[in-house]
């Protein structure tokens, strides 16, 4: 609500800035590489804890697990006595963009943002702009691969999932649900996006642990409900009786999967998903859905603001991050029905956010 | 029904004839079921789709309207969100709701001026606004047996909202051929100033035109929540477009004043084998979209080449 309040009044400025920053931005690289560092690298973690500003951005609240990402980040703020500003930007790079630049035209010495980019090519704008601006930085999910953190001394760090290890953790639960032999069915995501792609890669993996598991088709259901429900009806018609189980790249596509098993009067199929979006928990507390994959919502909303706000106040240094610590794969947590109680209403733990615990939930760099 | 008119339905048998010789799957009854029960939220959008390109607009709201009376119905009746149950009462609701935003589409084209492609891209804006505000973050999941029965329970073979569709078929028919709205969407589409130099006022002809396809719109967003049984706000994606192709595909002509609900009953059986059809025969996924792309092309082509200078956008 504070942003949309400013937003409309100084959309016209912002724009204005918005391309000043942007020059400013191509000037800046040269020297930024020339120098130490960027705007406010001298004063780094000179912050008092009370003049930090914690700012959290996602796509868009309707989203149960990014609403519950920025619901995180306002626990971390109230644990440290600030509080968040809740940015969503629809998933409009555009406006993401244009958000960024409104921030960074203000006070950026005690900024700390924990931002998710709308997709790879979002992130290097957002950075150059952080780093030249002073600003305390930490992305998820999404960057380019050629675009190493440990050259900025602003970009703090990267946080991301290994979409192969979370492909066959449920993979090789539905081949366990399934008795360890019979066949299934994928149901991929949007074909040329990087996760649909590890997850399936993950799924293969499982297969060729589970030899007695065969894959009997895999068609894209482009991580649509909708989509997925006319898919599966259409797989159950072809191989009837012969699917057993259905390994679906999202929790939304098992969601679909789910009422087509139910319209077709199937109640002998097991069904997985990623994402842990809470029809699928409830699906999975009722034993109709048999497992899904968490990366924890509250606790990187929380954690991207805690690794700021601590580099900001001094408590961590930047070059005192590991290497292996600046682009990582957090860990993530198979859902099923024995623990799918601890996730129904998931909170987040103070320890976790510790200035010395930041990094404990490493899986490894990214390679 | 004139030689030119012949084109989809033969292509439609073309189609059908060739999956059936490739694929023994795709022969069963059951899949036919299958297809006739995938082909009916389609079929309900393109019912309201065919009235206003009929008049030679075009209509992009269907994304919009479609998730905003999703999550209407969802929020109406027996539901995990609140304590409403107020089952038909509430699918009327939605239906009302979504044809208030036709209008409005329709008010915007007449009354300001828009063309019909921004005033209707517009309205989509609102319903997915007006959907995102009344979902605010809970997913509302249904628990009322009767619209959860209409996905489930059949009849002769067919889901119930499968005879849903076909009600709304004939219904979309019969307006078209014997009330004087279908008759004035054919003329307003075929020569609009003659009609108004004749005396017609146009305006209120084509407000209620957008006005009936919201209504179709908003059914098939009920359609939608039934089957998935839960309102989502996505619930119209892709369906703006998927409509379009199965009207053009059934002969429907974006000029306005050719085609019909039956042209676009058909093309919308085409589009729905076509999807079908390319899993049973175990296409690779990676290759399905560009096939079916091509396919629909080439049946356009094929179906439209006697009146290929008309088949051109405008308006």
């Amino acid at each position: 609500m504070k942003f949309t309040s400013r937003h409309t009044g100084a959309r016209h400025t912002a724009a204005v800035v918005g391309v000043l920053l942007a020059a400013g931005a191509l000037t800046g690289c040269t020297e930024t590489a020339a120098g130490s560092g960027g705007g406010g690298s001298a004063e780094a973690g000179a912050c008092d804890p009370a003049d930090v500003t914690l700012v959290g951005q996602v796509r868009n609240e309707s989203n149960p697990y990014e609403a519950s990402w920025l619901d995180g980040g306002d626990a971390f703020a109230e644990q440290v006595g600030l509080t968040q500003e809740r940015l969503t930007y629809d998933g409009d790079s555009t406006r993401q963009q244009e958000q960024i630049s409104q921030l960074l035209a203000g006070d950026t010495e005690c900024l700390v943002m924990n931002i998710l980019p709308n997709g790879d090519s979002d992130t290097p704008p957002i950075v150059e702009g952080a780093q030249d601006a002073g600003a305390y930085l930490v992305t998820q999910w999404n960057k380019p691969a050629d675009l190493n953190v440990a050259d900025y001394d602003h970009w703090l760090s990267h946080i991301t999932y290994d979409g192969v290890e979370s492909g066959k953790q449920i993979g090789d639960a539905l081949a366990e649900a399934i008795g360890g032999s019979g066949g299934i069915v994928a149901l991929q995501g949007i074909l040329d996006t990087g996760a649909a792609k590890d997850r399936f890669a993950g799924l293969e993996e499982s297969l060729a642990a589970n030899p007695d598991v065969e894959l009997l088709d895999d068609q894209t259901a482009n991580f649509s409900r909708a989509e997925a429900l006319e898919v599966t009806k259409t797989l159950l018609t072809k191989h009837g009786d012969d699917v057993k189980g259905i390994w679906a790249a999202n929790d939304d596509m098992a969601l679909g999967a789910l009422e087509a098993l139910q319209q077709a009067g199937r109640d002998d199929v097991a069904v997985v998903g990623i994402d842990a979006v809470p029809d699928a928990l409830t699906a999975i507390e009722d034993g109709t859905m048999t497992a899904t994959v968490s990366s924890d919502g509250p606790w990187q909303g929380g954690i991207g603001l805690a690794i700021g706000y601590c580099v900001a106040t001094g408590e961590l240094a930047v070059e005192d991050i590991a290497g292996e610590d600046r682009a990582w794969f957090a860990e993530q947590f198979l859902i099923q029905q024995d623990n799918v109680a601890d996730f129904v209403s998931p909170v987040t733990s103070e320890d976790d956010f510790a200035c010395g615990n930041l990094f404990s939930r490493s899986q490894g760099a990214i390679s | 029904m004139s030689l030119r008119d012949a084109g989809p339905p033969i292509a439609l048998v073309v189609v059908f004839g060739i999956f059936a010789v490739l694929s023994p799957d795709f022969r069963t009854i059951s899949n036919v079921q299958n297809v006739l029960d995938a082909a009916a939220v389609l079929a309900v959008v393109t019912c309201g789709i065919s009235f206003v390109l009929m008049t030679g607009s075009i209509d992009l709201s269907a994304p919009g309207i479609m998730g905003a009376s999703a999550i209407t119905v969802a929020l109406l009746v027996a539901n995990n969100r609140n304590d409403n149950d107020l089952g038909l009462i509430g699918v009327a609701v939605a239906v009302l709701l979504a044809a208030a935003l036709g209008c409005l589409s329709g008010l915007a084209l007449v009354v300001l001026k828009v063309p019909s492609f921004m005033a209707t891209l517009g309205v989509s804006a609102v319903g997915l606004g007006v959907a995102t505000l009344l979902f605010a973050g809970v997913q509302p999941n249904i628990t009322d047996p009767m619209l959860e029965g209409w996905a489930v329970e059949r009849f002769l073979g067919l889901a119930r909202l499968t005879w849903i569709a076909v009600a709304c078929v004939l219904l979309g028919w019969l307006v078209q051929r014997y009330s004087r709205l279908g008759r004035y969407a054919f003329a307003i589409g075929g020569a609009e100033e003659v009609l108004a130099l004749s005396g017609v006022r146009v305006a209120p002809y084509k407000v209620a035109v957008f006005t009936m396809a919201g209504a179709f719109y908003g059914l098939a967003g009920v359609l939608v929540t039934s089957q998935l049984g839960a309102g989502l706000v996505q619930a119209g994606r892709g369906y703006d477009f998927s409509a379009i192709t199965a009207a053009v595909v059934g002969g429907t002509l974006l000029t306005g004043g050719r085609g019909g609900i039956l042209h676009s009953a058909v093309g919308v059986l085409l589009v729905t084998v076509l999807t079908n059809g390319l899993v049973q025969v175990g296409v690779s996924p990676y290759w399905q979209g560009g096939v079916q792309g091509l396919i629909v092309v080439a049946a356009v082509a094929a179906a439209v080449i006697p009146q290929r200078r008309r088949n051109q956008v405008t308006k």
